[in-house]
């Protein structure tokens, strides 16, 4: 019998709570608590998320964000700021044993192996894509996807973004860019960076059905049976602790 | 203040921002969209790298030796960028 992982499906929740309940999983899975998990999760409002080395005052332009009621939070993961719109994007987290099978020492393979769930749920899709080292995933040279991976309490995590649909236009008022001259050259060169599913395959695609393809993909990539299931008591507990303490403080957001 | 920006060819982008007194780093911020774990390193190498001198090799060495102790990782930078993107902020020009 297929070794069963709990599936989470949170919902819409704030930017805060979003990096929290990640954290907080992520605890309950070094207890032992919970069972490899796959979480799903929006944002709403919508919000940017910055990795852990950034800084928030170069990054964001989080005045025009409060303007118009959009979040902004430091994630535990590296990489780059990502726009997360409520209705543009799906994020997924997988929080896995670190001595499981799929996971090897090296960081890149271990990017590899957790994305080929991404990659072959977005081929059932219809949408061709592939692995692009470091982390991203692309279809025809373009990005579709990025994902970000950590380590620590043995346990590794991973979070990233399927684009549903993509407004490179809204993403540069949120994000600052180096001057007012090449603003128009950024939001060109990321339109022609970056794709969607509905571009791609010129249809709004439901979140059902995303969440239901990358799902089928997941359990074909890692061998695995996903079992619907629900936070546990603990985890939203500290996932509130933590928002209040952390992800929620401008100490922790604007650090670096 | 010295400020400098290094994109990693096919890795990520460095940001570096210094003070200098004389030839020594005096106080250093790196930022950028690099992955370094476990992450909170970074705040290690900041604090060890007041008081260095401006110096490539010197520099790549304290940033390899600090990764090996650590047993760290990085991904989309070396510590020959960092080393890199460090000089480039500590120029004259800068």
């Amino acid at each position: 019998m297929a070794e069963e992982w709990r599936l989470v499906d949170t919902g819409l929740c704030d930017a805060f709570h979003n990096m929290a309940l990640d954290e907080a999983i992520v605890v309950a899975r070094s207890k032992n608590l919970v069972p490899n998990t796959l979480r799903f999760f929006r944002w709403q409002p919508s919000a940017v998320s910055i990795g852990y080395f950034q800084s928030m005052e170069e990054e964001v332009d989080t005045l025009a964000c409060d303007r118009r009621g959009i979040g902004y939070v430091r994630r535990r993961t590296g990489g780059g700021a990502v726009y997360h719109d409520t209705d543009g994007e799906l994020t997924y987290s997988l929080i896995i044993d670190e001595n499981h099978a799929l996971i090897s020492e090296d960081f890149q393979k271990t990017y590899e192996t957790l994305c080929s769930g991404l990659v072959l749920g977005l081929s059932r899709l219809g949408v061709p894509a592939e692995f692009k080292p470091i982390n991203d995933i692309t279809v025809q040279g373009r990005k579709i996807s990025g994902n970000a991976q950590t380590r620590g309490m043995n346990v590794v995590h991973q979070h990233g973004t399927i684009l549903r649909k993509v407004d490179p236009a809204l993403m540069f008022t949120l994000l600052k860019v180096p001057n007012e001259k090449i603003r128009d050259k950024l939001i060109r060169s990321v339109q022609e960076r970056v794709t969607s599913i509905e571009m791609l395959l010129k249809k709004e695609v439901s979140f059902d059905d995303l969440k239901g393809a990358l799902s089928s993909g997941f359990e074909e990539a890692f061998k695995v049976k996903l079992v619907e299931g629900e936070t546990l008591e603990f985890e939203e507990q500290l996932a509130a602790k933590l928002k209040a303490e952390k992800y929620g403080t401008r100490q922790w957001n604007f650090k670096r | 203040m010295g400020r400098a920006e290094y994109k990693v060819e096919g890795g990520k982008l460095i940001k570096v921002q210094l003070s200098r007194k004389g030839n020594l780093i005096e106080a250093i911020k790196i930022t950028g969209d690099f992955f370094l774990h476990p992450e909170e390193l970074i705040e290690d190498l900041e604090l060890k790298l007041a008081g260095h001198p401006l110096d490539e090799k010197a520099l790549i060495r304290l940033m390899k030796t600090l990764v090996e102790k650590k047993k760290a990782t990085l991904l989309g930078a070396s510590p020959e960028d960092f080393a890199k993107c460090i000089m480039m902020a500590g120029g004259d020009g800068g």
